[in-house]
């Protein structure tokens, strides 16, 4: 293959030419003649010695998982395992578009020595979740004067699953230690009187209760009969529905509703491990792409960050499969939270929450609105701003609606932005903490 | 490398200046070398417009005055008048005017003589100002390519100073060339067209073994120089960071300065503490926050692994300089050699003849002292070069198809996960099918209407 620099050689070389043939002139001619054969005449031993099968490229990287926003080194060693040099040699490694290269390059290109090696390493880092594939390494040689190259894509790939982001939890933990300090109010376990360690006070005594619970002193003092009452600590059991239909894809990159919902639910699932209550996920779209029952197992975060880590917005919300699913892989009650953008027709949602009331659950839906995910409405020219204002409107009215026909049975529509998502979520989790919705 | 680029840059200069000369000298006998060519040609395209402009405003002035006159062409007093008062008074005066025009037919008949007498002095000029225009492009790319180490600039001056042979060829000047072609080597060797080409030959293939020894050995130097940047970067953006959480820290709490991590997580929380909610101060603090993160995960990696710094700057895969050395002379001179015999005997019909034994009809035919008996042997012999390199790859086998490789355990859990989708879809289609089929038989009886029903009912109906 010619290079740039090769045509260029080849344009100077027929310019020479033609205009030697035009003037009758032999000199032109002649140094057409030189461009001509100086570009082609090396190309057979280039062609002898570019054996591109002996260069072996391998790349190492420090873990295959990692968190949104860490940092990863990924290591390549390019090997020359032929008998001959390569003059001139680029190997370019190449990394996901979203990723950052953070120190280092990804691409060398140097001089390699018959049996020898060379090793280069750079920084990445990972931006959004999911799964990626680091590769493949386009290898190009060139000759001396770099007018011919030969190339080789090495397609071996590396594959690293991003969780999502942990700088909430981050955050989150920055909030704990205010409230060490007595800056906040922090959650709160649920306590029910029964049986327990914890002193919760007297009450008078009735015929039936155990003589062990009698408080003598305190029975002498008053002159009636008292009993001690304990505190039992309860925790609840909550599960995650986040919907990653196609809709919910939309909004800013890397600022979707999904990211925030995916947020909100490693956020939850976090706090809920702290506390030892016990948190499930399902992730959904037309099918269940993930559930993870609720559970304290040590790698129960890991589960939920894997399910979450490969959600992608396609496909619609099918608020009866998933719903179908959860029930059936979960006996105990719970409190059901959604997070869903309810841009899907409203009978499938209320027939879900029909079966999930049925079995006993507690709902609630944490629904981000659509437009307040999307480009500010300062940014439109007026004719968009009309239309988006509209569009607005019609979906506002629409969930409005929704929202009344499930406030029926009590469950509550929460209609969030970018700004207040994940506050919501920590406020509903601490609400559902105070009143003891689905202990067990 | 840097010196062997250095000794490379030299005669790439040397071989540029002793070209440039030679066609400096070659072409001197025509007399071109005017150095007010490039003024006299813009003095003269500036007469040109001045006088194209002169007709013009006379005629349209005369025109609109006729006009407002009846059809009567102006007085001759009026016309000379204008043309001595307002015209006269530029300061490029009209080419080939030099008294007051009193009428219309007058500045016509200048216009119609002048223009011609002015083209042809532009063409002369045009051509003058051409050769010095190219040896100033050719010049100004030399001097970039030995700077800014691109073929471009390489390829650019080559042409540009030959491009001043091609022209001075269509004037029909005296020009190098080499006519009749010699026979004998020796002698052809010694020509002066041929030390032009050699030269001209030998200052395109210096500059890209210039241009070679720069790229092979930069990028390790400036990976080196670029880390180096990066970490002091980052270095000096987490000092900045603590500078300013001190600064935050006295102002807010008055805690001790020395504790910079104390301090910034203090901060952070402060910050946070602040701000929740508010998008742009979270991201900034992220933003510091990955800084700050970067950084340890650097400190962390240098202090636990004694080869990451070489490995990211790929010390151990720069190449020794006495290797290019010693490969760019003989390499140069091979190809030298190659390509200058090659070349003589195509250009040759001598050499040709006896070779081939062609007919003496042939030998003696007046095409062979042509230019253009050399494309007949030269397309040929140039394919020849390709296919060859062809074929060896082919028998080597070098062009290797890539195939993504996927161990068994990869492809079964592939497969599997195939397999799990298709059958969860299976399920929640038929499950799907099932709720309709329910649905359906319940839809006409009336006591099967629950509240969730009328709920939703209601829901459409507002």
């Amino acid at each position: 293959m010619i290079t740039q620099r090769g045509f260029v050689v080849v344009f100077a070389g027929v310019l020479l030419l033609t205009s030697g043939f035009s003037f009758v002139n032999f000199y032109l001619v002649l140094l057409g003649v030189y461009c001509v054969i100086g570009l082609v005449v090396t190309l057979p031993l280039f062609a002898m010695t570019a054996n591109l099968a002996g260069i072996e490229v391998d790349r190492q990287i420090d873990k295959v998982k990692l968190f949104s926003g860490d940092f990863l080194r990924v290591r390549v060693t390019i090997r020359n395992v032929s008998r001959r040099h390569f003059d001139f040699i680029e190997v370019h490694d190449q990394y996901p578009e979203t990723w950052i290269l953070a120190i280092g390059e990804n691409f060398i290109a140097s001089r390699i020595e018959p049996g020898s090696s060379m090793i280069f390493s750079y920084i990445l880092q990972a931006r959004m979740r999911g799964r990626y594939f680091l590769g493949p390494t386009e290898v190009i040689m060139r000759d001396r004067l770099g007018l011919h190259y030969y190339k080789r894509i090495l397609k071996e790939q590396t594959e690293v699953l991003v969780y999502p982001t942990w700088k909430d939890v981050r955050r989150l933990d920055s909030f704990a230690k205010q409230r060490q300090l007595g800056l906040m109010f922090g959650a709160h376990r649920t306590k029910t009187v029964g049986m327990g360690t914890d002193f919760a006070g007297f009450r008078e005594y009735v015929p039936g209760d155990e003589f062990r619970l009698i408080d003598w002193k305190a029975s002498a003092k008053r002159g009636d009969m008292v009993v001690k009452q304990w505190e039992q600590e309860k925790n609840v059991q909550i599960i995650c529905m986040v919907d990653t239909s196609g809709s919910m894809g939309n909004g800013y990159p890397e600022n979707t509703k999904l990211e925030y919902a995916i947020r909100a639910a490693v956020l939850l699932t976090h706090m809920g491990l702290e506390r030892k209550d016990l948190v499930g996920t399902c992730v959904f779209s037309d099918i269940v792409n993930g559930y993870v029952p609720p559970g304290t197992r040590p790698n129960h975060m890991y589960d939920v960050l894997e399910v979450l880590a490969m959600a992608e917005p396609k496909g619609w919300s099918d608020y009866e499969s998933a719903i179908a699913h959860v029930v059936t892989q979960s006996k105990k009650r719970s409190f059901i939270i959604w997070l869903t953008d309810l841009e899907e027709s409203p009978a499938p949602l209320l027939n879900a929450m029909k079966t999930l009331v049925a079995n006993g659950h507690k709902s609630i839906v944490i629904s981000p609105f659509g437009p307040w995910f999307e480009a500010p409405v300062g940014q439109f020219g007026p004719v968009e701003k009309v239309l988006s204002e509209a569009v607005s409107e019609e979906l506002w009215e629409r969930r409005n609606k929704i929202a009344r026909a499930l406030s029926r049975f009590g469950i509550n529509v929460i209609n969030v932005g970018p700004e207040d998502f994940l506050p919501t979520i920590i406020k509903t989790y601490e609400q559902a903490k105070q009143r003891g919705v689905a202990t067990f | 490398m840097k010196v062997v680029t250095w000794i490379l840059r030299i005669a790439s200069i040397a071989t540029f200046a002793y070209m440039a000369y030679l066609v400096y000298s070659i072409l001197n006998p025509n007399d071109i070398w005017h150095w007010d060519a490039p003024y006299s040609f813009v003095v003269t395209v500036f007469r040109l417009l001045s006088l194209i402009v002169f007709f013009l405003a006379t005629t349209m002035v005369s025109g609109l005055a006729s006009a407002f006159t009846g059809g009567v062409l102006p007085e001759n007093v009026i016309v000379g008048l204008y043309n001595t008062l307002i015209l006269r008074t530029w300061y490029m005066q009209p080419y080939g005017v030099a008294d007051p025009l009193t009428n219309i037919q007058q500045v016509w008949a200048s216009f119609q003589m002048n223009l011609s007498n002015v083209i042809l002095a532009l063409w002369n000029n045009t051509f003058l100002f051409l050769y010095f225009l190219c040896a100033g492009i050719g010049i100004a790319l030399f001097l970039q390519s030995l700077v800014r180490m691109d073929h471009k600039f390489v390829g650019g001056a080559f042409i540009s100073i030959q491009a001043i042979v091609i022209l001075a060829a269509f004037r029909a000047l005296i020009v190098p060339d080499i006519a009749p072609f010699p026979a004998d080597f020796m002698e052809f060797l010694l020509t002066q067209g041929q030390i032009l080409a050699l030269v001209s030959f030998a200052y395109l293939e210096v500059s890209y073994q210039m241009i070679y020894s720069a790229s092979v050995g930069k990028p390790v130097e400036d990976r080196e120089e670029t880390l180096k940047k990066q970490l002091l970067a980052l270095r000096q953006a987490t000092r900045k960071q603590d500078a300013i959480e001190r600064g935050e820290k006295v102002s807010t709490t008055g805690m001790s300065r020395s504790t910079g991590a104390t301090a910034f997580s203090f901060l952070r929380e402060a910050m946070e503490r602040k701000v929740l909610g508010s998008q742009s101060a979270l991201e900034s603090l992220d933003a510091v926050s990955d800084v700050r993160r970067l950084q340890i995960y650097v400190d962390d990696l240098l202090l636990s692994d004694s080869r990451a710094r070489d490995e990211l700057t790929a010390k151990a895969a720069a190449p020794s300089s006495s290797y290019v050395i010693g490969s760019t002379i003989t390499g140069s001179a091979i190809r030298f050699l190659t390509v200058v015999a090659v070349s003589f005997i195509l250009m040759s019909p001598n050499v040709i003849r006896m070779i081939l034994n062609l007919p003496i009809g042939i030998e003696n035919s007046v095409e062979m002292l042509q230019p253009e008996i050399v494309v007949l042997f030269l397309v040929p012999i140039v394919g020849l070069f390709p296919f060859t390199a062809a074929v060896i790859s082919w028998v080597s086998r070098r062009e290797v198809v890539e195939k993504e490789k996927l161990s068994e355990e990869e492809k079964d859990a592939a497969k599997k996960r195939k397999k799990d989708l298709a059958q969860k879809r299976r399920e929640t289609e038929k499950a799907r099918r099932a709720r309709a089929k329910v649905r359906k038989a319940r839809k006409g009886i009336e006591s099967e209407v629950d509240e969730w029903d009328r709920a939703l009912e209601d829901t459409f109906k507002r």
